[in-house]
């Protein structure tokens, strides 16, 4: 990879925390459904992004929310697992005829079906985790699974909506 | 050995994953219960000058709102006014008067709100001011409509408040019609809703009762209303009332409160502390009274 190439993925990178701290944070939908659109930062890295650099990268994305959400460690954890799940979950969803060479992850290369699967599996892991986190109470599971299903419908169309406004 | 570092190599992605999930897990348990620990958190500078910047918008919108809030309560404090300047005029029942310093105890200090939450399960607001203007952790915040929270960690320009809409928030109550005593507490699924405990079922309460903060608090003056009663039932066990209030701060449009500072906190304390409080001693009794 060259430096032509990093640029853009490290302004995305950024471009996805600064929407959620300062845009997406204010939006929540009848006290249920939140957004977290800044795990495409972690979701959306190139394919080739080895398992180390996404770890670290999910930490580092999770604890910059964290700042803005003070729940100090919360979305770190969370983000942290869905980073290291990341080339697991590629794999399981590997179609028949296995990856083409030249696809990138975007909703245009991947298809809608791929795409929306991918996100869904990996939301629904970083919104329970951090959901049941922060209640820390079996009692709240039901309130937490409510919460979890508005957040991932919630996550996912604002992800997808983003998706095209992306220059191929 | 050469077999150790392949082996820590091959896993590498692996290790260190576990050590930052584990350094995630251990601040978000323990760092929350550390009342100064300022750094991972909106009272973080840079966070709060960011935070404050794009509030500054928001703030616009609100303003009506504020200034609603703010009408209600200038029409408050000359009704009480009025009421006090009356009651003057009355002889008291009892010959009690409060020394001037036990009256004006409870000091307002103006603060704005520059982040706030309502929607979590552990809701905070993030205020700004801090130790500069002489705030402290445990300090009673309120709004021009009701309660609002207690600070719980403070930097030198911000502060960081845990609302009344938080799981381990409690706080001692009463019903200001006939002085009953009982305790507040979010249960962490709607932010307009709070309940009260403890009030015992031979008790009268109504629907539209106000509860407002008890006589027996260091943190709050009492009096200042927490929630209005929408719903009276019993409790599993039939001994206790199941009362459910409607907050009576605005969170929404929350902008400006008032941190409460309580001025012989020290004193009050330094009392208790005192060893012969914990323990009368009746052979000391006849020090004490005078002759």
């Amino acid at each position: 990879m060259t430096l032509r190439n990093i640029i853009p993925e490290v302004l995305t990178f950024i471009f996805y925390l600064l929407l959620q701290v300062f845009f997406v944070r204010q939006l929540v939908f009848f006290d249920y459904a939140f957004c977290f659109a800044y795990v495409a930062a972690v979701l959306l890295l190139p394919f080739e992004t080895s398992r180390l650099q996404l770890v670290i990268l999910g930490f580092v994305a999770g604890l910059f929310v964290d700042i803005f959400y003070n729940t100090t460690g919360a979305n770190a954890a969370a983000t942290t697992l869905i980073a290291y799940l990341r080339p697991s979950i590629i794999t399981l969803l590997t179609p028949q005829r296995g990856y083409d060479e030249r696809q990138v992850l975007t909703l245009r290369s991947m298809g809608f079906g791929w795409f929306i699967s991918y996100l869904g599996i990996l939301t629904l892991i970083h919104h329970f985790v951090l959901f049941m986190l922060e209640a820390s109470d079996w009692g709240l599971f039901f309130q937490v699974i409510l919460k979890v299903l508005a957040s991932i419908i919630f996550t996912n169309t604002v992800i997808v909506i983003l998706q095209f406004f992306r220059k191929e | 050995m050469y077999r150790l570092f392949q082996f820590i190599s091959k896993q590498r992605a692996f290790i260190v994953f576990v050590l930052l999930e584990v350094l995630s897990l251990w601040m978000f348990y323990s760092y929350n219960n550390y009342p100064n620990a300022v750094f991972f958190n909106t009272t973080n500078y840079y966070a709060a000058k960011a935070l404050e910047t794009s509030n500054s918008i928001a703030e616009f919108y609100n303003l009506r709102n504020v200034n609603q809030d703010l009408a209600m309560e200038n029409k408050q404090l000359r009704e009480t006014v009025l009421k006090l300047q009356a009651q003057q005029l009355v002889q008291p029942k009892v010959n009690y008067k409060a020394d001037s310093i036990v009256a004006a105890r409870f000091q307002p200090i103006v603060a704005k709100v520059t982040e706030l939450t309502t929607n979590q399960f552990n809701n905070y607001i993030t205020i700004d001011k801090g130790t500069a203007d002489g705030l402290a952790p445990g300090m009673g915040v309120i709004s021009s409509t009701g309660v609002v929270g207690k600070i719980k960690s403070c930097s030198e320009h911000m502060s960081r408040v845990i609302s009344v809409l938080h799981s381990e928030y409690t706080m001692s109550a009463k019903i200001r019609r006939n002085n009953e005593i009982g305790s507040v507490k979010w249960d962490g699924k709607n932010p307009e809703l709070l309940e009260m405990t403890d009030v015992s079922r031979y008790k009268l309460v109504k629907q539209r009762d106000t509860i407002v903060t008890s006589d027996y608090n260091y943190v709050f003056p009492a009096d200042i209303a927490i929630g209005y009663v929408t719903k009276v039932g019993v409790k599993k066990d039939m001994t206790f009332h199941d009362i459910q209030l409607k907050v009576a701060t605005n969170f929404n449009t929350l902008s400006y409160v008032y941190v409460i500072k309580n001025r012989l906190e020290k004193e009050v304390k330094q009392l208790e502390e005192t060893p012969e409080n914990k323990t009368p001693q009746t052979s000391k009794a006849p020090q004490t009274t005078k002759p």
